[in-house]
């Protein structure tokens, strides 16, 4: 089936056959690997895009269902230099092996868009679909605090500091 | 030799991050030659079966397909079967083991078919289309079904279903135990559990039957011994073999053996005259790659009415799989040789059994064993404590090891301040107010407790002689060499493979300070056989930072002496009188006398007439191979504040708190990322992770949906705070820090769990501690 997408801006047509995940679609068709498949069931969340603005696990939705749709991997989160929050994980290592970090990021990402200052109780339930098995979540969940609180204070620069112990 | 100030030590941001942050990154999968073909496996739905029949033709017939191999014709292609590389005793049984299954399956998963197609799907399909008729045999899939006398036994020419056994043994244990005035038992039950990295395991193999050269790129921890092991069951010069690491999701031990897999891509690469990716997919990961942990230990401890305990014994068994992984019974040796952990415990003897079960093979994953010694010692000692009315961090300390070296059952612990460490801990426990926050819990009716661990660890396993005496068939040194080049800038050249852990920034830090440089002057390079220095083993054992840390540091520090006698050279001074600062050289006291070491670089390999001494060598490099006298003992104290609801068994963990000590830290950030995600894993195995298996055998846990990895809505937010004793053997005083994290939090756990429920008198003597478990344990204690 023919099916067109904007994705990171770009808009492609592409033939893929229906059985074909939108996952799947996005890195061996358009070669945008940065979409992690860890576990193909919907369990991991590391395959997660912005499908029209929203969280999507791209190993669950079909290509053809995305057809039409605007789509944003990791790839267009920044072109040369990193967005505040991925500034943020960097400063805070809010990564490990980096695989699950696409998929933390897109959540993470329509978090702060939708509610620019959640709690520390939000920021992980918002993640908790999310698994890492590097991190132990601590620093991802510091690592959007901080870009939430960045947003705040655009001049926010305040060095990393060592956990509450 | 200790370093203190400067870029070791430093909190820097890993040179790592921008690639994995921006989708820049290359994992196995991402890797695509050109005519590339993909791979799927046949695997047995039964968990015991003689193959009768096995018919590829259709499969081999169907359009896209390149490619169909069976057990038997892997079997023809190779000079041996997997290779074993830990023997904990001579000439003791061995499982023979071909990368597919010849004529029985023996395990849920057990490949025995494999199709290289022009994708995943194709072959997928082709797979529906192989007939295989089997004879179902009976399973064990329990240590006593195992063991029972009329059991089934896996390998018809072994006299029952032990696969070895081995002791651990030091002192006058009959003595200690006849002189005893307090002896107490115990029997522990750990389930199967594994690494479970989020990316699974795969290879990409391109053979060349013109020069019969294997290229594989491999998401591996040990490239060096997948090359060698690659070039024993193919029957190649090493040279012949070339292993490729690209970025790696993750570990944690189970991406270190040889994989029959690896070699299955290999053999279809040669079949079909194509490169061949296999990656496993998520569920077939779950009987594929090893599993770990799954041990009984029954103990008996003896001691004094003081607390003073004075001698250990009993068993531990290791419930194996059908076959070996590449390291064998090796994970559960180490169980009983680290069981005295931090406590000087004058007489021991444990026996070690493993016994092989109708399972995946048993093989590495982060703690090695440990987490179970961990397990038993702190049980141990809390049980003395309350067994006779004392203070359980009283019987602590009068055990703790205090004076070093000391020679354990097994190792020499090389230095250690455990009292230190344990006052850390509970410091922090105090200003985090646990008391009082139980306290109130408790007067509201809700059940909280706090729950301690102390462990030590064997990290930096790497003198070859010392692995090597414990059976294994390999070296453990690390190989570097550290560049400057003709712009001065550094390049590290290691063995040891980058996986997630910030290997790369680590080594970059240690070079960067050993030649006064800026940290972004330094590239570090590896996972690549071709080109990379060796290394013994592998990335495993809390070995990189230390040892390849300490390869890094001599190294830098020769070629910082080279750079400094080209200079005084330049200056016509004496090195001594010279200093470099953020990669200037200058004479000390003497400003505008310097040269940079852009300006250097340029002498040693482009223009050396006039700059470059006559007696010195062009190029600036270095290079070192290290192999540690000893292993380096890193310590710390793990205390978890939890509440149990008593309506439904769950745990909820409120409070974890960390003391660790793991030497000179090279980048605390890192040291506690890695306390923080073994923490998360320990979190995993206490409270929800186990591979289930049914009373037939049948492998019930295949997905994320029923193998139940902790999420950020059940792991708490951590506080840790380090020490720092150096390994005084050890250039640069680094000790492992990678598997810390994991291995006292199952007792911790435990403990808390057994304090909120001091009413119910509740024992944890397994893992994991599900719900369950946990309210028929609080009714039974209800009724008493």
């Amino acid at each position: 089936m023919k099916i067109t997408v904007t994705v990171n801006g770009q808009t492609s047509t592409a033939d893929c056959e229906p059985r074909r995940t939108l996952a799947d679609f996005l890195r061996h068709d358009l070669g945008l690997t940065g979409v992690h498949v860890g576990c193909e069931h919907g369990a991991c969340g590391s395959c997660t895009v912005l499908l029209d603005g929203a969280t999507a696990r791209s190993c669950c939705v079909l290509a053809v269902q995305a057809d039409g749709s605007e789509i944003t991997t990791v790839e267009g989160l920044a072109t040369t230099s990193l967005s505040p929050l991925q500034e943020s994980f960097r400063r805070h290592h809010a990564l490990q092996c980096g695989f699950c970090t696409p998929g933390m990021l897109a959540v993470a990402t329509e978090l702060l868009r939708d509610n620019p200052s959640p709690t520390e109780a939000e920021i992980r339930t918002a993640i908790s679909g999310n698994l890492c098995r590097c991190t132990g979540y601590h620093n991802i969940v510091t690592a959007i605090a901080a870009a939430r609180d960045q947003g705040d204070s655009p001049n926010a620069d305040t060095p990393p500091q060592p956990p509450e112990a | 030799m200790t370093v203190a100030g400067g870029v070791i030590g430093a909190r820097v941001s890993r040179a790592e991050d921008v690639r994995l942050l921006t989708g820049r990154a290359v994992f196995i999968d991402d890797l695509r030659p050109p005519g590339v073909l993909e791979a799927a496996i046949l695997r047995s739905p039964h968990p015991h079966a003689r193959i009768v029949r096995l018919d590829t033709t259709a499969a081999a017939a169907h359009p896209g397909v390149f490619a169909v191999v069976t057990g038997a014709d892997v079997k023809s292609l190779v000079r041996r079967p997997q290779p074993l590389i830990w023997r904990l005793a001579p000439g003791g049984p061995e499982t023979v083991a071909y990368p597919l299954a010849v004529d029985k399956v023996l395990y849920t998963g057990h490949g025995l078919a494999a199709v290289a197609a022009v994708d995943r799907a194709t072959a997928e399909d082709a797979l529906e289309l192989i007939d295989v008729e089997y004879e179902p045999l009976p399973a064990v899939t329990t240590l006593e079904q195992a063991l029972a006398p009329d059991a089934p036994r896996l390998h018809e020419d072994w006299p029952d279903n032990v696969a070895g056994r081995a002791v651990v043994a030091q002192g006058d244990v009959e003595a200690a135990f006849a002189g005893a005035d307090v002896v107490l038992r115990e029997t522990f039950r750990f389930a199967r559990q594994w690494g479970a990295s989020l990316e699974t395991r795969g290879v990409v193999a391109t053979w060349d039957p013109f020069t019969s050269h294997l290229d594989a790129w491999v998401n591996t921890q040990s490239p060096h011994l997948i090359r060698e092991l690659f070039a024993e069951v193919l029957g190649l010069s090493v040279d012949k073999v070339r292993v490729r690491v690209p970025d790696i999701g993750g570990g944690f031990g189970s991406k270190s053996g040889f994989y029959g897999d690896q070699v299955v891509a290999a053999v279809l690469s040669r079949v079909s005259g194509r490169p061949v990716k296999f990656l496993e997919d998520r569920r077939e990961s779950f009987v594929a790659t090893v599993h770990a942990r799954e041990q009984r230990i029954d103990v008996e401890v003896a001691a004094r009415t003081d607390g003073t305990i004075t001698g250990l014994r009993g068993t531990v068994h290791g419930v194996l799989g059908a076959n070996f992984s590449t390291v064998g019974l090796s994970p559960c040796w180490t169980t009983a040789a680290i069981m005295t952990g931090p406590y000087a415990i004058p007489a021991v003897e444990l026996d070690v059994v493993g016994v092989v079960t109708n399972k995946p093979p048993y093989g590495a994953y982060r703690g090695y064993g440990l987490p179970k010694a961990n397990f038993v010692h702190e049980h141990v000692v809390e049980a003395l404590a309350r067994h006779l009315g004392l203070d359980p961090h009283e019987v602590r300390r009068r055990n703790f090891v205090t004076e070093f070296p000391y020679q354990s059952p097994v190792f020499v612990y090389d230095s250690g301040r455990y009292a230190e460490c344990l006052d850390l801990c509970r410091d922090a426990v105090r200003r985090a107010g646990w008391a009082d926050r139980v306290a109130r819990a408790r007067a509201e009716g809700a059940h909280m407790g706090i729950g301690y661990a102390f462990h030590n660890e064997v990290s930096a396993f790497a003198p070859s002689r010392i692995v090597n005496m414990s059976g294994l068939d390999h070296s453990g040194f690390d190989e570097a060499a550290v560049r400057i080049d003709s712009s001065g800038r550094v390049t590290v050249h290691t063995g040891q493979t980058s996986m997630g852990q910030g290997i790369h920034t680590a080594l970059a830090q240690v070079a960067a300070h050993a030649l006064d440089v800026p940290l972004d002057h330094v590239t570090v390079v590896s996972g690549d056989t071709d080109s990379a220095p060796y290394t013994g083993y592998g990335t495993a054992a809390s070995r990189a930072a230390a040892v390849g840390g300490a390869a890094v540091l001599n190294a830098a520090t020769r070629l910082r002496a080279k750079v400094l006698r080209i200079a005084a050279h330049v200056f016509e001074a004496s090195p001594d009188d010279l200093e470099i600062s953020d990669g200037v050289v200058s004479v000390k006291g003497v400003p505008g006398r310097s040269v940079t070491l852009a300006a250097i670089g340029d002498a040693a390999y482009r223009r050396p007439h006039g700059v470059l001494p006559d007696d010195e060598e062009p190029t600036l490099h270095e290079r070192e191979v290290y192999d540690p006298v000893n292993v380096a003992t890193a310590f710390g104290c793990t205390a978890v504040l939890a509440s149990v609801d008593v309506e439904t068994g769950a745990v909820e963990l409120l409070g974890y708190l960390i003391a660790h000590d793991c030497g000179t830290m090279i980048n605390p950030m890192i040291v506690e990322g890695q306390l923080q995600g073994g923490a998360a894993q320990a979190i995993g195995g206490a409270l929800y992770e186990r591979l289930a298996y049914d009373a037939s055998g049948e492998a019930l846990t295949r997905s994320f949906a029923e193998y139940l990895l902790p999420t950020a809505g059940v792991v708490p937010p951590f506080g840790i705070n380090h020490m720092e004793t150096p390994a005084d053997h050890i250039p640069g005083g680094f000790k492992g820090a990678g598997e810390a994290g994991v291995i006292g939090g199952g007792a911790a756990i435990a403990h808390a769990v057994e304090d909120a429920l001091a009413e119910f008198g509740v024992r944890i003597t397994s893992l994991p501690i599900t719900p369950p478990d946990l309210l028929a344990a609080i009714r039974a204690g209800a009724e008493r």
